[in-house]
């Protein structure tokens, strides 16, 4: 058989807590971590945000790091990035490459100089030196690239990790993406009109814009022969990816989810799978009227009358822009591992629009084989994975 | 490769863009789509399989604008359209949805090496048989705010520049180059490096 493409390592910081295990956690307790704002300096309190729930400061120590000039971007994400690493026993190896995705890099630092520069003496703004900020904090790295396609840049990050790999450039690649809250995101947003103030709630009839989020994740990719060889544990198989356009809208998605669907049908088609082998789909969903009802027909689409289980959760993080796709690629990882399907609490009222999400107090148990996971962006640029357990 | 573009003059965006939709559109995009559809012209691939674009920075002009707006309004800013157009995928975006392309779709903003990274992404794609044809540029802007400023954003020195390659697994009548591999560096403490190597047709 082919060598796969496995997943031997996950970290994941998000507003449910630094670290898998607390993430999980938080799900299963169906609790959200969505809350009134405390650590941007926004005048907005009226939009609840999905922050990570440690100060500045606290990350710093938490990363044994000097004082000085820091994005959240890079904090978080060296959170997540150590995690993963230590999960696969990597943190001593040299020779991995790396791949994340970001839209504002150290947008966080830039904004509160603006116009004044900031004169640490390294860069912080951009992707690229956002990037390797937080590569830098280890030794491992000797290849690093950033993708940008706004809320779909970890997931695209994701499949770009499996094409070095299967085309025989790399064994190792860790990928996933990084993106803190900044005042940028938040106003840029608002002018959009597309933030709720309630807690959002995903393909509800009532849902009236996203909340946004924050957070880090990253997935270690490995070719299956050397990772058995080196004595990794595997976490689970990603088994498809998918990339489509849109080409519809900058910010609105297309009434018949072209884009999703292509992306969808290509993760399943790659996956070897039919529709009726997914488990479980953790939606892009983030809650605005136009997303949820452009997700939900491309679902119904590639489904037809058989949608399995469905659910968003980002009524639990909120909308973490770039590093949704990662984050939520380890969701369906913690969903799969322990055998639950993530229930959306604030859900209340169906919509014919939309698919019916799971819902209720409780997460439903049971196995799940190959659940599917999706991430869109603006511009159309919508992708799609399936990851599997590894049997 | 069956084409290189670079830059196209202001001139010559008639004959490639109405007038009336170019109006809409910032300095950076119309320029990069310009350049990119008269590199589906000059190579006959009006639907390329993929659209790929590198950009050290991004779309400068309207993230500026909406940090200036931050600054003087506070966040009683209301700029819709500046947050819109400012995210980086917007120049790959716009490509796609000028000639309704439904393909792969992705951008790279990794400083001075973004374009090689998309073209690593194309190239992997195109050996693997997962394309046969892909469109890959480069886009980048330096605003009159950082000529003011010149290291405002960083110390990272990048071209203002519109550049479109098209590649294909079949050589067409006119082939420009064969390329046979790109390879990207990181080693920490020094700038990214890459490498494209390409042998003359």
């Amino acid at each position: 058989m082919r060598d796969r493409v496995v997943i031997t390592g996950m970290g994941v910081v998000s507003a449910l807590g630094i670290g898998a295990e607390a993430n999980c956690a938080a799900l299963l307790r169906g609790e959200s971590g969505v809350r009134t704002v405390r650590y941007l300096p926004t005048e907005h309190r009226e939009f609840p945000v999905g922050e990570v729930p440690m100060s500045g400061e606290e990350l710093l120590e938490r990363l044994a790091l000097p004082a000085g000039v820091y994005s959240r971007t890079h904090l978080l994400g060296v959170l997540a990035l150590k995690e993963a690493l230590e999960q696969s026993k990597l943190l001593q190896q040299s020779g991995l490459a790396l791949i994340s995705g970001t839209t504002v890099g150290g947008m966080d630092v830039t904004e509160h100089y603006f116009p004044e520069p900031q004169t640490t003496g390294r860069d912080i703004h951009d992707c690229g030196a956002s990037t390797n900020e937080i590569v830098d904090y280890f030794d491992c790295f000797d290849y690093t690239m950033t993708s940008s396609t706004a809320c779909s840049s970890a997931m695209n990050a994701l499949i770009m990790g499996k094409l070095l790999i299967e085309s025989g450039e790399r064994d190792i690649v860790v990928a996933g993406g990084a993106e803190a809250l900044s005042l940028f995101h938040l106003n840029g947003f608002k002018s959009l009109m597309i933030l709720d103030t309630q807690r959002c709630r995903p393909f509800d009839k009532t849902r009236s814009g996203l909340n946004l989020g924050e957070g880090a994740a990253y997935l270690v990719l490995e070719r299956e022969s050397p990772a058995l060889k080196r004595g990794a544990e595997i976490l689970g198989v990603l088994s498809g990816v998918g990339n489509g356009c849109d080409a519809f809208h900058q910010t609105a998605s297309s009434e018949n989810g072209e884009g999703a669907y292509l992306a969808m049908t290509q993760a399943l088609a790659e996956a070897g799978l039919t529709s009726s082998d997914i488990s479980y789909v953790n939606a892009h969903g983030t809650g605005t009227p136009n997303n949820d009802a452009s997700e939900s027909a491309a679902l119904r689409r590639v489904f037809g009358g058989n949608v399995p289980p469905v659910s968003s959760t980002k009524s639990y993080t909120g909308h973490t822009t770039s590093a949704s796709g990662s984050i939520e690629a380890v969701f369906c990882l913690l969903a799969m591992r322990n055998g639950f399907l993530p229930t959306q609490t604030e859900f209340e009222t169906a919509d014919e629009q939309c698919i019916t999400p799971v819902s209720g107090s409780e997460c439903p148990r049971g196995e799940l084989r190959h659940v599917m996971c999706n991430a869109f962006g603006f511009g159309g640029n919508d992708s799609s994975i399936i990851l599997s357990r590894y049997e | 490769m069956t084409a290189i573009v670079k830059d196209v003059p202001a001139e010559e965006y008639n004959r490639y863009l109405p007038p009336m939709k170019a109006r809409r559109m910032g300095k950076l995009q119309k320029r990069a789509l310009v350049t990119a559809l008269k590199a589906m012209e000059i190579s006959g691939t009006d639907q390329p399989d993929a659209i790929l674009n590198g950009t050290a920075m991004g779309c400068m002009e309207h993230s500026v604008q909406l940090l200036k707006g931050l600054e003087q309004e506070g966040e009683a800013v209301n700029m819709p359209t500046a947050f819109m157009q400012s995210t980086h995928n917007t120049v790959a975006s716009l490509i796609a949805i000028h000639t309704c392309n439904h393909g792969y779709n992705n951008t790279y903003a990794h400083r001075t090496i973004s374009f090689e990274c998309a073209l690593q992404d194309a190239w992997l794609q195109l050996r693997t048989g997962r394309l046969r044809t892909a469109l890959v540029s480069a886009n980048d802007e330096i605003t009159e705010f950082q000529h003011q400023h010149p290291h405002f954003f960083g110390q990272m020195e990048y071209a203002d520049r519109s550049e479109a390659w098209m590649l294909s697994v079949e050589p067409g009548d006119h082939p420009l180059y064969e390329l046979e591999n790109v390879r990207i560096i990181h080693q920490k403490g020094a700038e990214d490096r890459a490498e494209i190597i390409k042998k003359p047709l």
